[in-house]
């Protein structure tokens, strides 16, 4: 292998933070091309969050179980002992079901999620993105018997640290990943207050060029700089600011007011 | 050139109505189809807003949004899968004797690690002093002799029967997907099972045999072995395929060489829970009867050659594709 591919598999650690290159850098994301070839992002969700999914499972399976046996002690309480071999037959049935079909059956009728995955945003998807079929729900769901081993559970994790896409066993051998789908809604982009002034887009550039990861880096840092300390807001905004001024061989007084000019300089395309 | 802030503007109604459109979270082909040609366009159309976005510099929430919507369209419009059940079902039975046939060498070997210890077990008990104790508890072989001290008969009552249908489903099908589950440590866990099952089974009968009542046991067993032993070796030998897949992986990677046997696996652990659940039925209602020994013996008999010829023999014709079903040609 020549120099010039292996320097082209490393991941870039500068200019690298466009969304488009997501796929290379180290980061708890997959990335799926669809028919369309678009290039979707998923988050994977790691071991805590659905260890926590897992749980809310298990108390849900609880509660449908003490539901059941405090049906059969009521109805052992009015019509007395005569049916106990039936009601225990059920019961055991109803354990079995829960122990081994119940995740299943969630992954069919919620299209990969259970109660607990979907409290926590949880879904299990096929390696392609798409719902998880029931021959690979079976197998995913059997393996969790292996993934529990020797106890809660341990060698799934184990696995999920070793793995680059967190998957246990049973994702492993069903082909599948968890994904985490946050509840996203967009903020309006930051606006600066007050509007600027005439004097100060006089001042400015006629044209204001940013790349992409400085346009975001500003916007980020405008977002955030209300629920900063003046100092440390001034701080950080320094960081920004300074090589921009530099280059723009400008000279400012407040950081956070510079940096929201040129921002605003550059979404309005010009002064 | 558009600006980010007038592109979310415009193009937001749309994204809202695909949210909405996906919002409703049940399966996309139960709506009337003129809804489904429409959610496709949208999904198309924020397919290319995406892009878009990602090119124009829209925010970074907003590009999150677009993700997270085209990833959720994506997954509700590429989940169709075929509706025709029927077709499924004889699919699924063809699948497995298959599956098991394919499988072949894994059987054997899954045969010998199960049968081995039960003969050994059995042969252990009759001819050797205390060999029975250092495999079980005295308490739980003890137990098994009272079981079967008394026969049946006068058959048992239907009450304890459904409870006992219950108790052989958990634990019996239980013992099964463990035994296939288990596979996936090389294999190891398996092994275990099987070996494990198979010498525990064989002490019994032989503990059995010795407190002089070989022929309740027998008779009682003799009914849902065929299913319920073969489909313990059909997931012990399940577990050997997914285990052997990690170490002879014919030149794939080692996920690939498992997710290259997964079909296989389906088939047999689906066949093998299908023969359990007989086993469950068959165990819980036919063996305790009070039906007359010829009887329980000649179903037996005829269970144990339809089981094996279902495997050997059943599929072994590949018959010529069918047309495809619902689709427009």
């Amino acid at each position: 292998m020549s120099t010039a591919a292996l320097s082209q598999a490393r991941p870039r650690a500068k200019g690298a933070a466009s969304g488009d290159e997501a796929g290379q850098l180290l980061d708890t994301r997959a990335s799926i091309e669809t028919p369309e070839h678009v290039l979707l992002s998923y988050h994977l969700a790691g071991p805590i969050r659905r260890g926590l999914a897992w749980g809310i499972d298990t108390l849900v399976r609880g509660l449908v179980l003490v539901g059941f046996g405090m049906l059969l002690g009521l109805s052992s309480a009015l019509g007395g002992d005569h049916l106990a071999g039936l009601k225990s037959g059920l019961g055991l049935l109803l354990f079995f079901l829960l122990e081994w079909g119940y995740f299943v059956l969630c992954d069919m009728l919620m299209s990969g999620r259970s109660v607990g995955k979907k409290v926590l945003g949880l879904r299990v998807v096929s390696a392609q993105g798409l719902p998880v079929g029931l021959g690979d729900s079976l197998l995913r769901n059997l393996l969790r018997s292996a993934d529990f081993l020797p106890l809660g559970y341990v060698l799934g994790v184990v696995c999920m640290l070793f793995d680059a896409r967190f998957r246990r066993l049973g994702d492993l051998v069903a082909g599948t990943l968890v994904i985490y789908e946050p509840r996203v809604a967009w903020r309006a982009p930051p606006k600066l207050t007050p509007p600027p002034s005439q004097a100060e887009l006089q001042w400015l550039p006629a044209r204001v060029v940013l790349s992409a990861s400085e346009r975001e880096a500003i916007e980020l840092f405008m977002l955030r700089m209300h629920e900063l300390p003046q100092a440390r807001a001034d701080e950080l905004g320094d960081i920004l600011a300074l090589p921009l001024a530099k280059r723009f061989r400008l000279r400012y007084a407040h950081p956070a007011r510079f940096l929201g000019l040129l921002y605003h300089c550059h979404i309005q395309g010009g002064r | 050139m558009t600006s980010p802030a007038d592109f979310v503007h415009v193009r937001t109604p749309l994204w809202q109505e695909l949210s909405r459109k996906l919002a409703a979270d049940g399966p996309l082909w139960k709506l009337p189809p003129a809804e489904i040609s429409r959610t496709a366009a949208l999904y198309r159309a924020v397919s290319t807003d995406l892009m878009r976005a990602r090119t124009l510099g829209c925010t970074r929430d907003v590009i999150a949004y677009l993700d997270a919507l085209t990833a959720q369209a994506h997954n509700a419009l590429y989940a169709a899968s075929r509706s025709d059940r029927r077709l499924r079902l004889v699919e699924l039975a063809l699948d497995f004797p298959r599956a098991f046939r394919r499988a072949w060498p894994f059987m054997l070997a899954s045969g010998v690690l199960f049968w081995l210890p039960f003969a050994l077990g059995w042969f252990g008990t009759l001819h050797f002093n205390g060999f029975a104790e250092r495999v079980l508890p005295t308490s739980t072989l003890e137990g098994m002799v009272d079981a079967y001290s008394t026969g049946f008969n006068n058959g048992r009552d239907l009450n304890t029967d459904a409870g006992m249908t219950g108790f052989y489903v958990y634990n019996n099908i239980g013992i099964a997907f463990r035994c296939f589950a288990t596979g996936i440590l090389f294999g190891l866990g398996s092994i275990f099972f099987l070996v494990y099952n198979g010498l525990v089974t064989g002490t019994v009968f032989g503990y059995v045999q010795l407190s002089g009542h070989a022929q309740n046991i027998l008779t009682f067993t003799c009914g849902h072995s065929p299913f319920e032993l073969t489909a313990i070796v059909i997931s012990g030998g399940a577990g050997l395929r997914m285990g052997y897949a990690l170490l002879g992986t014919s030149g794939r990677t080692r996920t690939a060489s498992l997710r290259a046997v997964a079909d296989d696996l389906i088939s047999l652990i689906l066949g093998a829970a299908f023969f359990l659940s007989i086993a469950a039925i068959v165990e819980g209602w036919w063996s305790p009867s009070s039906l007359p020994m010829p009887v329980k013996w000649a179903f037996a008999g005829l269970m144990s050659l339809l089981v094996p010829a279902f495997l050997l023999l059943f599929g072994r014709r590949e018959r010529a594709p069918a047309p495809p079903v619902g689709r427009l040609t």
